[in-house]
Order: C-alpha cells, then sequence, then structure tokens
C-alpha cells in the first residue's frame, strides 16, 4: 500500500481497544443470538425482511453540480456529480463518454481507522459503482467527455455500497445528466438458514462468517436495479452460497429495489416542485417590481 | 567461498570457459510481430518486438530521418530468490532499459523507418546472472523474428576473474554476488565490434585484455548457437509453407 | 485487447453465429478453448504453473514467507494476489498502463478467494503464519483473462511446496523457526475449496463460455462466477458497461455453475494425471 508522506502517520503496530474488550461472544450460537433473537426479530426490532427506513435529499452541496444525501439507519453517505468535462490525457475519440466514480469510506466511517489513500478495497468497491451507473446513464449524449461522481461514506454500518450506488444516481439526476433511468440497490446477508435483508455491519460481520456444519450458506449480495428499464445494472455476490439460492435472492432483491424506487422519485419530484414553485415566486416579484418602477417613473 | 575448485570446476561444475547450457525458440507468441525465448543456464527470458509502427504518445516526437527504437525491461516479481515488489519502474530497472536501448539501437537499421516506433518488451521470469545478456540475446532473435532488418547479431556475453588470474566466462548470480569483478561485454561478432561495455568491482589494468578476448570468444560462440537455432526455425517454417512456392499450372 | 477494430459485418456475423449455436471457429455456446497447463515452470518459486488458452498465456508464481497473522484472526495465514499485465501482451500495457486491469483481477481474485481455507498456513497462533504471494503475469491477451488467470492460480496453488516447520526455539520471547533442512521435504497445499471463475459473456440473447477477444468486443456485459468444486458459488459480479435482465442472470448463474463443477472436475485430472508423471518428467516451460 502507498505510504502517505504528507500526513503524520501513527506507529506503526498498533492494535484497535476492540480486540481486548471481553464483550466477544464466546460460542457461535451466542453471537448468533446477540444479533438475531429468538422471536425472530434482528437487534434493532425489525423483521428478517425489513429494510431500515430511508432519508434522501439533493441539492445538500452547493460547489457540486447535483448532490444528493441518504441515510440508511446509522450509514451514512453524500455524493455529488460535476458537469461533463473532457477527459484528461486522453486525445483518442470514443463515441460514448465516460463515468468516472470514486468512492471512499472516511477515515472515521468505520470501527477500524482507514487511511487517507484509497486502498484496494475503495477501488473495488468504485469499479462496482461505476459499472452499477453506467448502464443507466445515456453516455452517448456527451462523446469525448468524463462526469465525475464522489461518494463519500461519513458513516458505516452496514449496506454502504447499496446506499451510494442509490445516493449517487439520484445525485447524477440532480446534477441533470441525462438518464435512462434511476438505480437502487439493496444488500441481502445470509447465514446458515438466515436472510437478513439491509444488514447493518454487525449483521454483515456475522453473514461474512462461516456457519459450523457443512455446506450452509453464508456470505453477501448486493443488487443494484433499474426499475423502469427492469434490468439489473450491477451484481456483486461474496461468499460460499448454493446457486439457485443467488437466483432467488436475486429475484427477491429486485423486488425490493422497485420499492426503494419509488422512494428516490418521489425525492426528485419534491426538487423539481420546489423550484419550479421559487421560479414562480421570483417571476412574480419580478412583475411587481417593474410595475412599481413604471408606476414610480409615472409620478 | 572458492569460485574456483582445486580440479579447475566452478561451483556448478562448469570450466572456466565454458558457457551455460542455451536453449531458445522463436516465435513463442503470435499478438507481437517477433517473440522469442532464451534460456542460458538456469536465467529465463522473454522478448517481445512490436512494430515499426506509428510513434505512440504525444510527448516524444517522431524523428524525421531514423525509427525511435523504445525498449522496457521488466522482471516478474517471482524472477529472484526474494520476492521482488514492483517488477518495473525502480532504478534499476531504468538503467537497463536505456543500455538495452543503446546496444539495439545499434543493431537496428532505423534509417529505414522514419518517424516510426519499435518497440521491444524484456520480461525476465528467472533471474540468476548474466540478465541484461541473456535480454540482449532474447532481443535479437525477437527482431529476426519479427523480419526488422539488422546490421548485424548483438549478442552479449559476461566475463569475470577468479583468483586474480583465471578469466571465467558466463557468470551465474552466485558468482556475480560473492564480489568478484565482472565485465559486461555487447558485441557483434563479425564485425568485432564492442557495442556496449560494462563492468562491476574492480582488477588489475593488465588483467583486462584478457578477460575481454574471452568475453568476445565467448560472444563468437553465442552467435554461432543462436545462428543455428535461428536457421533451424526458419527451415522449420519455410518447408512447412513449402518455401512460398505456389503450385498450379 | 483494446488495440482490435471490429467492423459492422464482423460483428452482426459473431452475433448470428452465437445465436446458431456456431461460433467463428466452431465452437458451440459452451466450449472451452484448447488449454495447456504445465505447473513446476519456475524453479525459483514454491509453487508455478503456465497456462495457454489459445491465445491467451498466463504465468504465475507462488512464493511463500513467513509474517504475523492478522490480529482479528491469529488462526488464518494469508494470501495476497498481485497481477503484472506485461507489456509483451500489447505495447498500451507499457510502464503503468495495464494497472487498471490488474487491480480488477486481483480484486475479483481476493473476493473469489474468501472460500480458500487459510487455517492451513497458521504456524503458531497468534504468533507465526505463512503468507502466500500468488504472482500473476499476464502475457498475452485473447480474451477470457478472469477464467485462464483463475485455472493457473489454482494449478499453481496445488503444486505449491511448502516448507515444512520442524521446530520453534523461544529467544528471549521472539520466536524463531526451524525449518526443515531437507528441500524436499514440504507439505502441499489443499487446494478443494479453491474457486474456479467461469466468465459467461451476453451476446445478443445467449450466454458465451470463453468469449475469444473478438467476441468480447460484441457484448456490453457478462457475468463472472466463480464456482467451487461442489457447485457452490464463492463470488460473482457483473463486469462491462451494460445491464442485464433478471432472467439473463439467472441463466448465466446456472450455466456458470454447471460448466465451472465441469471445469474443476477436468483440472483435477489434469493435475492428478501430471503428478503420475513423477518428479522426473521432462519440463518443457515455454520451449514446446
Amino acid at each position: 500500500m502507498p505510504v502517505d508522506s504528507r500526513r503524520l502517520q501513527g506507529p506503526e503496530t498498533t492494535f484497535s481497544y476492540h480486540l481486548y474488550v471481553n464483550k466477544q461472544p464466546q460460542t457461535h450460537s451466542q453471537w448468533v443470538k446477540q444479533v438475531l433473537k429468538s422471536n425472530g426479530k434482528r437487534s434493532d426490532g425489525r423483521k428478517l425482511d425489513d429494510i431500515r427506513k430511508i432519508f434522501l435529499k439533493t441539492s445538500v452541496m452547493s460547489q457540486a453540480k447535483g448532490s444528493a444525501y441518504i441515510e440508511v439507519g446509522n450509514t451514512k453517505v453524500i455524493c455529488s456529480a460535476f458537469d461533463p468535462r473532457e477527459i484528461p490525457n486522453n486525445n483518442k475519440f470514443s463515441l460514448n463518454g465516460e463515468l468516472f466514480c470514486e468512492f471512499k469510506f472516511a477515515n472515521f466511517s468505520q470501527k477500524k481507522r482507514r487511511g487517507f489513500i484509497r486502498d484496494a478495497e475503495e477501488k473495488d468497491l468504485s469499479v462496482c459503482l461505476k459499472r452499477a451507473l453506467e448502464p443507466a446513464v445515456c453516455r452517448h449524449e456527451f462523446p469525448n467527455f468524463q462526469v465525475d461522481v464522489y461518494a463519500l461514506v461519513l458513516e458505516d454500518d452496514g449496506s454502504a455500497l447499496a446506499a451510494a450506488i442509490t445516493c449517487a444516481s439520484l445525485a447524477l439526476a440532480d446534477a441533470s445528466i441525462p438518464m435512462y433511468d434511476l438505480v437502487t440497490a439493496l444488500t441481502l446477508g445470509v447465514h446458515g438458514d438466515h436472510k437478513f435483508l439491509d444488514p447493518t455491519s454487525e449483521e454483515e460481520r456475522l453473514c461474512c462468517h462461516e456457519p459450523p456444519g457443512q455446506n450452509k450458506n453464508h456470505g453477501l449480495i448486493v443488487l443494484a436495479y433499474a426499475t423502469e428499464l427492469q434490468q439489473v445494472t450491477q451484481l456483486k455476490q461474496i461468499g460460499v452460497m448454493d446457486s439457485e439460492f443467488l437466483i432467488e435472492a436475486s429475484n427477491s432483491l429486485s423486488s425490493h429495489c422497485s420499492q426503494t424506487h419509488k422512494l428516490s422519485q418521489q425525492c426528485l419530484a419534491q426538487v423539481v416542485l420546489k423550484t419550479t414553485k421559487e421560479k414562480k415566486r421570483l417571476l412574480e416579484l419580478g412583475e411587481t417590481f417593474k410595475k412599481m418602477d413604471v408606476g414610480s417613473q409615472k409620478d | 567461498m572458492e569460485l574456483l575448485s582445486e580440479q579447475g570446476l566452478r561451483l556448478d561444475g562448469r570450466r572456466p570457459e565454458e558457457l551455460r547450457k542455451i536453449r531458445c525458440k522463436l516465435g513463442v507468441f503470435e499478438q507481437p510481430d517477433g517473440s522469442a525465448y532464451l534460456e542460458q543456464g538456469n536465467t529465463k527470458v522473454l522478448a517481445a518486438v512490436y512494430g515499426p509502427h506509428q510513434v505512440r504518445g504525444g510527448r516524444v516526437k517522431a524523428n524525421a530521418d531514423s525509427a525511435i527504437v523504445n525498449c522496457q525491461y521488466s522482471m516478474a516479481t517471482f524472477s529472484t530468490g526474494e520476492r521482488k515488489r514492483r517488477p518495473r519502474g525502480d532504478r534499476k530497472s531504468q538503467e537497463m532499459t536505456s543500455h538495452l536501448k543503446q546496444a539495439l539501437t545499434a543493431a537496428i537499421k532505423t534509417e529505414i523507418y522514419p518517424r516510426s516506433q519499435i518497440d521491444i518488451f524484456l520480461e525476465v521470469l528467472q533471474a540468476d546472472g548474466g540478465n541484461y545478456c541473456c535480454c540482449i540475446n532474447a532481443a535479437t532473435l525477437a527482431l529476426i523474428d519479427a523480419g526488422i532488418p539488422i546490421n548485424e547479431y548483438v549478442v552479449g556475453c559476461t566475463a569475470s576473474l577468479a583468483n586474480a588470474s583465471v578469466p571465467m566466462l558466463d557468470i551465474s548470480h552466485l558468482e556475480e554476488t560473492t564480489g568478484g569483478p565482472s565485465l559486461t561485454i555487447v558485441a557483434m561478432p563479425l564485425s568485432k565490434k564492442i557495442v556496449v561495455a560494462e563492468m562491476l568491482e574492480r582488477f588489475h589494468v593488465d588483467q583486462l585484455e584478457k578477460i575481454l578476448n574471452l568475453a568476445l570468444k565467448g560472444c563468437q560462440q553465442i552467435h554461432a548457437v543462436l545462428d543455428a537455432a535461428v536457421r533451424n526455425h526458419m527451415t522449420e517454417i519455410g518447408s512447412a509453407s513449402a518455401w512460398g512456392q505456389t503450385f498450379g499450372t | 485487447m483494446a488495440s482490435l477494430m471490429l467492423g459492422e459485418g464482423e460483428k452482426m456475423l459473431i452475433l448470428h453465429g452465437v445465436e446458431d449455436d456456431m461460433r467463428n471457429d466452431g465452437r458451440t455456446r459452451r466450449k472451452y478453448r484448447p488449454m495447456e497447463l504445465e505447473t513446476n515452470v519456475v524453479s525459483h518459486a514454491n509453487g508455478s504453473a503456465r497456462l495457454r488458452l489459445a491465445n491467451t498465456d498466463i504465468l504465475v508464481g507462488i512464493k511463500t514467507e513467513i509474517d504475523c497473522p492478522f490480529p482479528e484472526t491469529p488462526n488464518l495465514g494469508k494470501i495476497e494476489f498481485f497481477v503484472d499485465c506485461s507489456a509483451n501482451a500489447t505495447p498500451a500495457f507499457e510502464g503503468r498502463g495495464g494497472e487498471d486491469l490488474a487491480m480488477e483481477i486481483s480484486n475479483s481474485l481476493a473476493c473469489a478467494y474468501n472460500s480458500f481455507p487459510l487455517d492451513q498456513l497458521c504456524i503458531t497462533k497468534g504468533e507465526q503464519c505463512w503468507k502466500l504471494y500468488a504472482d500473476i503475469l499476464i502475457l498475452e491477451c485473447g480474451g477470457n483473462l478472469y477464467d485462464a488467470v483463475s485455472i493457473a492460480v489454482k494449478a499453481a496453488l496445488s503444486s505449491t511446496e511448502v516448507p515444512k516447520v520442524v521446530g520453534t526455539v523461544l529467544d528471549g520471547g521472539t520466536v524463531d523457526l526451524v525449518l526443515s533442512d531437507d528441500p524436499f521435504d514440504c507439505q502441499k497445499l489443499d487446494v478443494r475449496r479453491a474457486p474456479l471463475l467461469v466468465t459467461l459473456c451476453k451476446i445478443g440473447d445467449f450466454c458465451v463460455v470463453d468469449p475469444t477477444a473478438e467476441e468480447e468486443m460484441c457484448s456490453v456485459a457478462s457475468m463472472v462466477v466463480s464456482v467451487l468444486e461442489n457447485g457452490t458459488v464463492s463470488s460473482s459480479f457483473k463486469c462491462g458497461a451494460g445491464s442485464l435482465h433478471s432472467e439473463t442472470v439467472k441463466e448465466a448463474l446456472k450455466i456458470g455453475k454447471e460448466v465451472g463443477q465441469s471445469l474443476n472436475q477436468e483440472l483435477e485430472e489434469i493435475l492428478l494425471e501430471e503428478q503420475n508423471l513423477g518428479p522426473k518428467r521432462e519440463l518443457f516451460g515455454f520451449l514446446k
């Protein structure tokens, strides 16, 4: 990993104090019980197939052409999109424009501190984000140009990539980049026979761990779906599971994504409504000033 | 560590004027215009040649009267005993690259291709001493395979001195690192011209002629091996396509 | 790879060929191109393999080093993938040109190998473990890089010889390991849980296995599925700038599982055959 020479780094061999805290569950079943209570409800009171409450807002940054902020439970992501600009260091002609995505976790977003420079995981997630957004953007509208999208995760409490995809697609729409459809994404965590829809970071950690016993499914599936087009724009799965299970899971995720899609649409519609109302008000104000002006001139 | 035992044998059992076993193959890949694989003892090198083609990259201006020779020297991360972190881009690789460019520019008839670029890429798969010479030899073969006109074969060979008096030919990595001096010569064997001469460590100037002659003799021997391989390859390819003969009335 | 240019007519030919289940080189949609595999090609590395899948040429070297395990997982070893796109493949990979592609491939391998049991690499819990460096050198690109790389890596891992730790010496608080003196006294790795990546390229309405470089240019989206021996999927992702219908995803996963299982089986048989030739077999490397 490249060393950041411009910032003061802490001593190299330091460990997080979380390792020494005795709250670690001793056995696997105790851990599962911590995450999933016996009445089938999760630690935050949701049912297994309930998604967390979502808050969406656009135009949160004044400097960017388009921006959006999403809160899914405790996960907070802010995204900004910029106008198409010429691709730097490139003099080749291409019929389609490029999308340049950067995904970054803020240093304080997770339990373990992250570095300033993008590491391999963040580069991987950036590519994932780009692939999820590309099919929905009308790339032929800006040939030879590139649109920059930056996603910053302020707090990661599970499902950060899915939140970032939803947020980024909204930011692009806010930046008036021509698009075919809005993309929404969701995560599904699997551990043995339990399926956690929209998992928190504790649940994600459990799902990445292999359950005891032979051939049990475990892992995470992130699916990005464009509802109007009815197309899957990105599928990313990690963990070990049967292919039939994966197929079934992706089908159910697509239908849940359609619900989140309605939210995104509503958010955009509200913005358009607000802007037109504001414009109308300003126009009317301009009219009254003109009338006053004419009136004063008559005197 | 004794470089030369009492019977006059080196660490790997060779006599002082003996070359390591050379095995080579031309035309290893299909995508590059010319490619070659060369093994000299345990050192294994792959060479690929692309060109002549249009000059890439706006920064380097095309030369109006000759072609630009562009080289790249890269070592695989598993090629050395201890894993190498970066395959290319460090100082040593850049130095090797410029030496390779110097040697190969002398060999190629660059005046035939003005405003173009010839790319030569070397990849060291296993490094056991004499990397630079092995690369030069492999590059020569690749150039011949690509059909680029060259003035003459460029052949590289190393030589060293053992016990301050006995010259040794074609040194391996172990002999290099045990502190003996090493002289690298890249020469054109038929016209007896030296293209690149490089030396590490030191020895007395009286010994210079002895070691230089041995290195040049080594170049001639390698030239014979490479030439045989090229003729063999051409015979195989040529006879498979009936020497370009067309049949019919 | 990127230096290919296809005309509209060529693209239509490939599209129609795929529809009729007869591709340009006569294969059906599910067939792989002929492969050549050889292990123990590089003597400096603990394990190595060279795979030639028609035009694609991959060389993998595995090196082992002793390292400290991560504090969160004291009983697991480490494995790190490093992909180097050599300029031999295309001049565009000169210098740092191939870094993006290399990063993508190494990330996808790291994701896929989450199923690989790392506890076999642990020496002493919490203090010492083996770290495997899987170095992949891409020498020529003829399409279908993910598959070729994963097959070569699995073959190299199966031929890797990890030196045996004979004893440990406690020297004033630090632990020193005593390795066996005999260079042939090694342990092999258990690669039954090492996955193989299968790329399913969507051309027209059909999914095609093992696309050539020209076929890759005709498609906008592909699914890459990482399959284990028993048919379970350890990782999957979509690559390419297009989108897929859910039905296509379903079909791709199904085909991927079947193809992956048979590929795993074939590879195992071939490796066994090579092993049965014994340590005295002639090593060809690039000379053949």
